[in-house]
């Protein structure tokens, strides 16, 4: 049996009563990827994992495992096993068993299953606390519990429902490499969801943006990071300045927009719509001259020490734009309420559609 | 206000409080003044033989084969030929004398109950299907309580002639022959009819506490059908069904109204809770000390169930771990053989499970009842007599007056043990927490032989001492009797509406600068207020319909009796009628449903019955 499965989503339709909590979703999840759904609460993230794991059932559309059709196929037959958001580890079971649970469904014989948990335990390093049950443990350990238990089986396809929400700072990074390894090591396929986009940007092959149930974006991180596609994915992947604006001259491809009482003219810019924003990420803005950018001339507002780096909220008649630099040097000369201009490459201007 | 030593670790709270301290100890003392005492009494009696300590009584019960006999007598059951060529199987069960007999019908009945009540939960709290509505309703109406006439109802459809024959042997041709179901067999049968929705609405509440995604989980790593269930549904849900099942034991331990009902059949008698109760009853006079050592060993096996069952729940209590997940019930369609289940199999035994109570109202507007499938002739005679019989009301009279004191009494029990309990911890925390729910584990003919003993010794010769057989009155040990039996109804009650609400609220009112009593009476009574009325309203009913210490110590003298002692003459007398009993349970039947449909509307909150934890 080849392990690796490809996942295939075709117009997946769920409503819940009056709410439509997935509007025509698409998905293509390759071989062996571990691919992260990333999107804020309530878009829909859990609830696509459940349609392909088998716990809920779409209204319309179709889902693929391979050139095999299981749209309607139950959990149990599915094999694609699924890490709850709330671990759901059973009460009643001591930690070995509940990770002994899916092997024994399986039929193994006793001493396989005995190794195997042990493997399981050691991988999420939690050796020795076997006998315990889930109420004597903390919420992260809980966490690693409900990892190794769907680890354990081997599955062709592992969804994991933000798993590392309740674990500290440094234990999730340890566990997010960890995830990363067993994925490799094991070959299985990942369907990974998270609302924290560093996370989703450290560990990811691919990532789709989610919001309010369709998917915006979907691309490897830098592409996401980088070249966004919609002024939600580009608000979303972190701090950055949304800024609207006004297209007021086309040409081909090239664009003039204004915004406040600033124009600025060549970017590149194609949809239809003339209500636009345009979209700088802060460590893209300098704060010394470069050739042939678009200079912005305004006054300091705030500086903020963030201690490996520093930003300049700068203000430009009433919009606000920031500014980050690692150079204590950019800002020795800037006072509060002094001036300040802001030099951006056009090439990291990106100019989107208004859409919020 | 000074510090005190004593308050702190006694109470809780440091500084010395007189309302503290009174909710504390009005409960404590009342409990074990009128509970642990008058047991404590008899324990003495049970425990001394011609002046010394001694075993005897214990050794005499425990050898005598009367009690307990191995290998049983009888055979289960008996095959006649009628007149007509027709075979009857007679079905008594079999005879391990009284002690055990005891046991094993307790046991069976416990087993019945709990497969009943848990197959109805499951199904209730598990599917959608057509006439769900109906189930939810009639699964509560075998809770409705008519002392006798109830289980009375239940011996004639078991009769040969009665409805179950009618139904599966003259009708469906299921049955091969007749049969008839006395004896120990029809008291198991008519308990487990009765009790099983005790099961039912603690397997329900916990089927659906059940995070549903801890079986969605088991599904996903490829679990279903019944082995989900087994590993993972029934498991979870076992501490609250293991609670229902418990109540049921003990419920069915200290029952008489149905071996009282059964006693034609000299097998029926031979059940402790009988035994005790007809050697008080007929003993007269000298009331042998067996007795106190028969209800001693009752006792000790239902406080047994009890402590086990308490320990077994807190170790299992899960709370659900549960963070975030989304609560989307775990409802389905059933496939078609589950249908065919619930249609085929368990909607005819729910009918007939509720039969007892439709056929006591058939038998209130009836003329007799011999030897057929249904009552026979309409009248309203029994109702009528009920309503206008100077001597009837005052049994209706009696009860009211009685049941309304000891729900006073009750009312001030629950609100200061729940007020101490709920808002101190001290070292008498637990006690008090315990002393109140006990009474649930301590059968009431029991709580009769304890009072019995203890007013006797303590009261000699005045109107509380029951030997005093003139001028013994039973009012004041029935209001007792009812406020200790019935307090756990409503201290539950109480309690849950205490944990509703915040501490600040009192803190708040206590910083501003008001007074314990202030607080309590200003701030906090208010709130609780539907709380105390729903767990009153529960106590009355209750109270009502109460049975062990109502037919014994009540009965003493029946100018001040109960409604229940007068029905347990009736049905017992051959001069009596077992229709007027009937009206009389019509009346219990409609206080019951009245105040509980009261209740749910007041208090918006769906009060059923008592559950242990
Ligand atoms: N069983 C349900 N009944 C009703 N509405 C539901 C149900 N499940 C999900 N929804 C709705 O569907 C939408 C998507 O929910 P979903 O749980 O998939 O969000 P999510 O992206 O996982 O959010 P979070 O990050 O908070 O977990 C929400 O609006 C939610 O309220
Ligand atoms: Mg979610």
């Amino acid at each position: 049996m080849r392990k690796l499965v490809e996942v295939k989503l075709e117009n997946i339709v769920k409503t819940f009563g009056e709410t439509v909590a997935l509007k025509g979703i698409d998905l293509h999840i390759k071989h062996g990827e571990l691919f992260t759904l990333l999107g804020p609460s309530g878009c829909g993230k859990s609830t696509t994992l459940r349609i392909i794991a088998g716990l809920d059932f779409p209204d319309k559309g179709r889902i693929f495992f391979d050139d095999q059709e299981v749209t309607y196929l139950s959990s149990s037959e599915r094999g694609a096993v699924l890490v709850f958001q709330n671990y759901a580890l059973w009460p009643h079971m001591t930690v070995y068993d509940n990770i002994a649970y899916g092997l024994k469904i399986k039929k193994l014989p006793k001493d396989e299953i005995e190794k195997k948990v042990r493997w399981a335990l050691q991988l999420v390093k939690l050796e020795g606390f076997e006998d315990r049950y889930p109420t004597q443990l903390s919420g992260g350990q809980q966490q690693r519990v409900a990892i190794a238990r769907a680890i354990v089986v081997e599955p062709k396809l592992l969804l994991l429902d933000e798993p590392l929400s309740n674990l500290d700072a440094k234990l999730r990074l340890e566990m997010r490499s960890e995830i990363r390894r067993i994925q490799r090591e094991l070959g299985i396929t990942v369907l990974y969801v998270t609302h924290d986009q560093e996370e989703a940007m450290a560990i990811s092959d691919r990532i789709a943006v989610m919001n309010v149930g369709t998917v915006e974006q979907v691309g490897t991180p830098r592409e996401i990071y980088e070249k966004p596609k919609t002024e939600f994915v580009a608000s979303f992947m972190g701090k950055t300045n949304v800024i609207p604006a006004k297209v007021v001259e086309r040409e081909g491809d090239k664009v003039t927009v204004e915004f406040e009482h600033f124009r600025l003219e060549g970017l590149t810019y194609t949809d239809k719509s003339d209500k636009v924003v345009i979209v700088i990420r802060p460590e893209r803005i300098s704060l010394h001259p470069i050739e042939n950018a678009v200079k912005l001339e305004g006054k300091v507002d705030l500086i903020e020490y963030y201690g490996f780096f520093i930003e300049v909220v700068g203000m430009f008649g009433e919009t606000r734009i920031i500014a980050r630099t690692i150079s204590d040097k950019d800002v020795m000369s800037l006072k509060p309420q002094g001036p300040v201009t802001f030099y951006i490459n056009r090439d990291d201007i990106l100019v989107l559609p208004k859409q919020l | 206000m000074k510090v005190s030593k004593w308050s702190e670790k006694l109470f809780g709270t440091p500084l010395f409080e007189p309302l503290v301290s009174f909710s504390y100890l009005f409960p404590l003392l009342y409990i074990v003044v009128f509970l642990i005492i008058p047991v404590l009494a008899m324990l003495a009696i049970a425990f001394s033989h011609e002046g010394h300590f001694s075993l005897y009584w214990f050794k005499s019960i425990l050898t005598s084969s009367y009690y307990v006999q191995f290998p049983p007598q009888g055979d289960f059951a008996i095959k006649t030929v009628t007149a007509t060529g027709e075979t009857v199987y007679l079905i008594r069960g079999i005879d391990f004398g009284v002690v055990i007999n005891s046991l094993v019908v307790a046991a069976l009945v416990t087993l019945l109950a709990s497969l009943m009540g848990t197959i109805f939960a499951f199904i209730m709290a598990r599917y959608e299907f057509k006439g769900k509505n109906f189930f939810r309703i009639a699964l509560f109406i075998p809770l409705l309580v008519t002392p006798f006439v109830n289980a009375y109802v239940i011996k004639k459809m078991f009769l040969d002639t009665g409805l179950i024959n009618y139904i599966f042997y003259e009708l469906l041709h299921i049955l091969p022959f007749r049969i008839k179901i006395d004896g120990l067999a029809g008291v198991v049968l008519a308990q487990a009819m009765t009790y099983y929705p005790i099961v039912y609405l603690n397997a329900y509440a916990s089927f659906i506490n059940i995070d549903p995604t801890l079986e969605e989980q088991a599904e996903n790593l490829g679990s279903k059908g019944f082995h989900l269930f087994r590993t993972v549904t029934f498991p979870l849900a076992l501490p609250g069904i293991a609670a229902g099942a418990t109540l049921v034991f003990i419920f069915s331990l200290e029952d008489l109204a149905a071996p009282i009902v059964f006693q034609g059949d000299p097998l029926a008698k031979k059940l402790m809770s009988y035994q005790i109760f007809s050697k008080f009853l007929y003993g007269l006079g000298e009331r042998s000390p067996e007795i106190a050592a028969l209800s001693i060993i009752m006792l000790t096996l239902a406080v047994l169930a009890f402590l086990g069952i308490r320990k077994y729940v807190s170790l299992r209590q899960y709370a659900m771990l549960s963070k975030g997940g989304r609560w989307k019930p775990r409802v389905s369609k059933p496939k078609p053989w589950q249908a065919a289940i619930i249609y085929v199999v368990l909607l005819p035994l729910l009918l007939l499970t509720i039969f007892p109570q439709i056929g006591v109202v058939l038998l209130a507007f009836s003329k007799q009842w011999s030897v057929t499938v249904m009552p026979q002739g309409f009248t309203t005679e029994y109702v009528k007599q009920m309503l206008f019989n100077p001597d009837v009301r005052r049994y209706i009279i009696n009860s009211l007056m009685y049941s309304a004191a000891a729900v006073v009494l009750i009312v001030l029990l629950s609100v200061t043990s729940s007020y101490a309990t709920s808002r101190f911890k001290g070292v008498l925390t637990p006690v008090l927490e315990s002393l109140v729910i006990i009474p649930i584990a301590v059968p009431g003919i029991v709580v009769a032989m304890g009072y019995f003993y203890f007013f006797s010794q303590v009261f000699p010769n005045t109107p509380l001492d029951p030997t005093n057989i003139f001028s013994f009155n039973p009012a004041f040990v029935l209001i007792l009797a009812y406020s200790i039996r019935r307090l756990p109804f409503s201290a539950r009650s109480v309690y849950a509406g205490l944990q509703q609400v915040h501490v600040s609220l009192e803190e708040a009112s206590m910083n501003l600068g008001a007074s314990r009593w202030k607080t309590v009476t200003g701030i906090l009574l208010p709130l609780i207020s539907l709380n105390v009325f729903g767990g009153a309203m529960l106590s009355f009913v209750y109270s009502m319909s109460e049975t062990s210490v109502g037919i014994t110590l009540g009965s003493l003298n029946m100018q001040y009796a109960p409604i229940t002692a007068f029905m347990k003459d009736i049905m017992m007398s051959a001069a009596g009628s077992a229709q007027l009993a009937a009206a009389l349970g019509v009346l219990l039947i409609t206080v019951q449903i009245l105040s509980i449909v009261l209740v749910n509307i007041i208090t918006k909150q769906r009060y059923a019955f008592i559950g242990l934890t």
